[in-house]
């Protein structure tokens, strides 16, 4: 896939995008989205467009599309068929987005009507029910005649994604805009999504412009790579020559802060210095001449425009390509020996619990009443017996997707919920803190920075001037300057508002910190920061870390150890190096291998996770288990974790293990 | 669904049997002293015992509130002290009037609001002059509103009649007691004409306070909904604008609509009994003013629990409305 370009430039562009700028007006400020974007789509093509939030990439799908707000402000052309989607009549883009153009958008749940129908929807583009049953099932849902009576809320996240491919893909379009199609899902969801947009493209023949934040799903599907930085384009390629032969300082920077499987664990992450530039003011050079190690005079005076490094290959770089990889080069060689103490682990990370217990968790089970239609209440058991122990100073990951019940251990450590059932102790008696997810939700809005903070010492005695340094403390610690005390929440970054959500966790350090995904809502630079500040506070204050996430390539990087779950109980726990690196369950498996990584292309897991209000009998991953054998469905079946190997440290809880 | 309806039916009940309970407890805690209501100050004190013990007023309050209750499920609301006539007459003469007023209300607000929330939604030429006229209307009380109206139509300009449901004495009075369907129904649609001329001052009077509630509530989840993500998929389809609004945004923008309509008729029962003593409209309104004055309570009682339970049942619709307009709510 990588290397098949079966495009040849000379036939006739599905779309094309000529000099586009696009302002768009919020509030009294003009955001500069687009500022001079040129590139081609070709017949059968998928593009991938790959850039961080505030990129302008999203607003490059909505002008294909023709629906940009009516108070944009574009020049240049966006063509579709010939025909332009900024300029031309309301009328004529309409009918050009029936016939020629699909969408697929973000989160499923939110773009499908809640009220109508699935099969209501999809005819709507398909024009009848016979073509709508006829999509749902080419784009692989089963029971296809049953779902079309069904709303989106009875639906999985995936079988809802692909009822908003069915949609964008009735009327065999020649160009299917697909706005990060996979980021709203889970792993192994992703993997058969993206799957399916390349086999339709080779059914049907279509175009894909596939928008996304991620470079690994990009280089899974993509037949080209266009990375967009600040309304511009940085670099295009094919996508092996971009991933491998990258040109563009941004492109390489992006390249080494995204994390994989590979990346290493002794050495602090490779960030990107600095932020996107503020799209009201934007730079008159280079915009990512301010983060560039590279910068020169000349970077900063006029804008750069993309030019020929290589046939079919373009960057926008005033310097010589050749330049741009020797320094990588060399910085990567000077970070070879890292300086004592910058890792996120103790060296060699130990596996074996030491010390004094932090979080002991034994037995523990917690079920939910939930509301299960008309009137019926159904059990949903979120947790099915777990026992964990995290040693004083030690991080523990837990992994899983959605449903897995991962958070809900995590707000049962953090006692939020109460647990159904079994102990939890903590070591020192003391509650946990907790970071969340949406570090702006979690932040009072109408409070100074200064103030959350501050609000954690209200116990201890102190004057007002130690408080204030208490609080400046505890920003430095995080890396921001002490007059962010003085700012509310909105008028932060994403990054800057994970760290003072971190700073308000640790101004008095506790035992241990909770983390329930603090990464996952970050661009891959900034994630990769607050991953290092996360390693260095918990050596600083010497905290035991509990850090839920979706991400095994995280879990690999903030944890000593990972312990796997699905459908509310741990499948696999041990040596985070040797659970990624050496997986014995066989969902441990299929997780990795749906990692989107450059070259690697498994096949994917089939199946939805399966719901936790009705847990298949005995093992509960058979369903989807390729080795699965019948005992696996024996609803007397507990398959419990049993130590693996010498020491036993590597736990598994697969009674097929022998045959892998 | 019938598990829903049955739910919300059961709830209705209950509700309706907390009034009953209010409205006893009321009625023996009110300074009015029913026997001397029915007697008169000059009554001897042998007569006024012989009438306590004739109305039950001497048994323990437990089995009064029992015995009142058994009456009220064979629709028996007792006797007004002022008319001499059961209650249940009473009201089913002066109903069909307050009923007609009020459902003419209803749907004018209905239409007023929802041409305010489509007009300003779409920003319609016309539109400002529409909500000016509507906002300052429902700042207004409605008194005042319907008296202004009376000075203008009917004094000033001669257009509207003032007073009263019809201009004629033999106006049919079966089989709805709706006179601008009973008019139709005789074969007389000068009838029904007329009647609808008499309605529109007291209906407008009414209507706009509500209209303006309905439209401002509408109006907010039309904007809201124009905005959301499933609206941004069907414009990608390429539907027309149209059949966007229509499919998309308007059938999601109902449920707030109908919660704020079922409120609002609450309100509309209250205004009633001050619109019709400005337009001496001959209903339930100039019933319950004529009885509160000489402390006929059965009367006031009978009114507050047909009204309450009007409101009750009509909320009860709108929720059960509003489930069938949302898979998603379950009751």
């Amino acid at each position: 896939m990588l290397d098949s370009s079966p495009h040849v430039a000379e036939t006739p562009a599905v779309a094309e995008i000529d000099a586009l700028h696009v302002t768009l007006r919020r509030g009294d400020q003009d955001i500069h989205a687009i500022r001079g974007m040129s590139l081609d789509i070709g017949p059968g093509e998928i593009l991938g467009l790959v850039g961080e939030s505030g990129s302008g990439k999203s607003v490059l799908a909505m002008s294909m599309l023709g629906l940009l707000p009516g108070d944009a402000r574009t020049s240049g052309r966006c063509l579709v068929h010939g025909d332009d989607m900024l300029s031309a009549p309301a009328e004529v883009r309409r009918r050009r987005r029936r016939s020629s153009l699909g969408a697929v958008f973000q989160d499923p749940m939110t773009s499908l009507n809640p009220t109508m129908r699935i099969g209501a929807q999809v005819a709507e583009a398909a024009e009848s029910d016979e073509e709508a049953l006829r999509l749902l099932k080419a784009v692989g849902i089963p029971d296809a005649h049953r779902r079309m009576g069904a709303f989106p809320h009875e639906l999985s996240g995936g079988l809802r994604q692909r009822v908003m491919i069915a949609m964008a893909v009735a009327g065999s379009p020649s160009l299917v805009v697909a706005d990060e199609p996979t980021t709203a899902l889970d792993v192994t969801v992703q993997a058969q999504v993206l799957a399916l947009l390349r086999s339709l493209r080779d059914q049907i023949g279509c175009s894909f412009l596939l928008i996304t934040h991620d470079l690994g799903v990009a280089a899974r599907v993509a037949d080209r790579v266009a990375v967009m930085y600040a309304g511009r384009l940085a670099e295009m390629g094919p996508t092996g020559v971009v991933l491998r032969e990258a040109a563009h300082p941004y492109s390489l920077g992006l390249l080494g802060s995204r994390l994989s499987l590979g990346s290493s664990r002794t050495e602090p992450l490779a960030t990107l210095p600095g932020e996107v530039p503020d799209p009201t003011r934007p730079p008159a050079g280079c915009p990512f001449a301010p983060r560039c190690d590279l910068v020169t005079d000349r970077c900063a005076q006029e804008p750069v425009d993309p030019v020929e490094v290589a046939p079919g290959h373009l960057s926008a770089c005033v310097l010589p390509i050749e330049q741009v990889r020797g320094a990588t080069e060399k910085a990567r060689e000077k970070e070879g020996a890292p300086p004592a103490g910058t890792s996120g682990h103790p060296a060699g990370s130990s596996t074996q619990p030491q010390g004094d217990v932090a979080v002991d968790v034994r037995r523990v089970v917690k079920t939910f009443w939930v509301k299960a239609g008309r009137g019926r209440k159904q059990r949903l058991a979120a947790l099915r017996d777990i026992s964990l122990t995290v040693a004083d100073g030690e991080s523990v990951a837990i992994v899983g997707e959605s449903g897995s019940g991962k958070s809900t251990l995590l707000r049962v450590i953090a006692g939020l919920e109460h647990a159904g059932g079994g102990e939890i102790a903590l070591g020192h008696g003391v509650r946990p803190q907790m970071v969340f997810q949406d570090a702006g939700a979690s932040l009072t809005p109408w409070l100074t920075v200064g103030d959350l903070i501050g609000e954690r010492l209200r116990r201890e005695r102190m004057s007002k001037p130690q408080r204030v340094e208490r609080v400046a403390a505890a920003l430095a610690q995080v890396g921001l300057p002490a007059d962010v005390a003085g700012v509310r929440a909105a008028q932060l970054s994403g990054g800057q508002r994970q760290r003072v959500a971190l700073a308000r966790a640790t101004v008095v350090p506790p035992k241990v910190l909770l983390c329930d995904e603090p990464t996952s809502a970050l661009d891959v630079s900034l994630a990769s920061g607050v991953i290092n500040l996360i390693g260095r506070l918990r050596r600083e204050l010497g905290m035991a870390v509990v850090f839920v996430t979706h991400d095994l390539s995280v879990a690999r990087i903030v944890a000593d150890r990972i312990a796997v779950m699905y459908l509310g109980r741990i499948v696999e726990l041990g040596d985070a190096e040797d659970v990624v690196h050496h997986p014995r369950h066989p969902y441990t498996r299929a997780l990795i291998g749906a990692v989107p990584d450059f070259g690697a292309d498994p096949p994917a897991l089939p199946g939805d996770p399966a719901s936790p209000l009705r847990p298949p009998p005995g093992c509960s991953f058979h369903p989807r288990c390729p080795i699965a054998a019948e005992v696996c469905a024996d609803p007397d079946l507990h398959p419990r974790l049993l130590g693996i190997g010498h020491g036993q440290v590597h736990q598994v809880a697969c009674i097929r293990t022998e045959v892998l | 669904m019938i598990q829903l309806v049955s739910k919300r039916l059961g709830a209705m009940a209950v509700i309706i049997l907390v009034l009953t309970a209010v409205v006893f407890a009321l009625q023996k805690a009110s300074p009015f002293d029913p026997v001397h209501s029915m007697l008169g100050p000059s009554a001897s004190r042998e007569a006024v015992a012989q009438q306590r013990h004739a109305l039950g007023l001497d048994q323990p309050l437990p089995s009064q509130y029992w015995h009142y209750l058994t009456a009220l499920l064979h629709a028996d609301l007792g006797m007004s002290y002022r008319t001499r006539h059961p209650i249940t007459a009473d009201l089913a003469t002066f109903l069909p009037a307050t009923a007609e007023l009020a459902l003419f209300a209803l749907v004018l607000a209905l239409v007023l609001g929802t041409a305010l929330a489509v007009a300003t939604t779409l920003r319609w030429r016309g539109a400002g002059v529409l909500r000016f006229v509507l906002v300052a209307g429902a700042s207004t009380p409605a008194f005042l509103l319907a008296i202004g109206g009376i000075l203008i139509f009917y004094q000033l300009l001669g257009w509207l009649p003032a007073t009263g449901r019809t201009s004629f004495t033999d106006a049919p009075t079966g089989p709805t007691g709706l006179l601008t369907l009973d008019g139709l129904l005789a074969g007389r649609p000068e009838v029904t004409l007329d009647a609808m001329g008499h309605l529109v001052l007291p209906g407008l009077a009414l209507a706009i306070g509500p209209a303006v509630s309905i439209g401002r509530v509408l109006r907010s989840s039309l904007v809201g909904n124009r905005r959301t993500d499933y609206v941004r998929t069907a414009m990608a389809k390429g539907l027309s604008e149209g059949s966007v609004l229509r499919k998309h945004v308007v059938r999601n923008s109902l449920g707030p609509a109908l919660s704020m309509t079922g409120l609002q008729i609450g309100l509309m029962f209250a205004g009633v009994l001050v619109i019709e003593n400005v337009f001496s409209w001959p209903g339930i309104g100039q019933y319950t003013s004529l009885s509160i004055p000489v402390g006929d309570f059965p009367a006031i009682a009978g009114v507050t629990l047909l009204l309450g339970a009007g409101f009750v049942a009509i909320n009860t619709i709108v929720d059960i409305l509003q489930a069938v307009a949302d898979p998603r709510i379950d009751v």
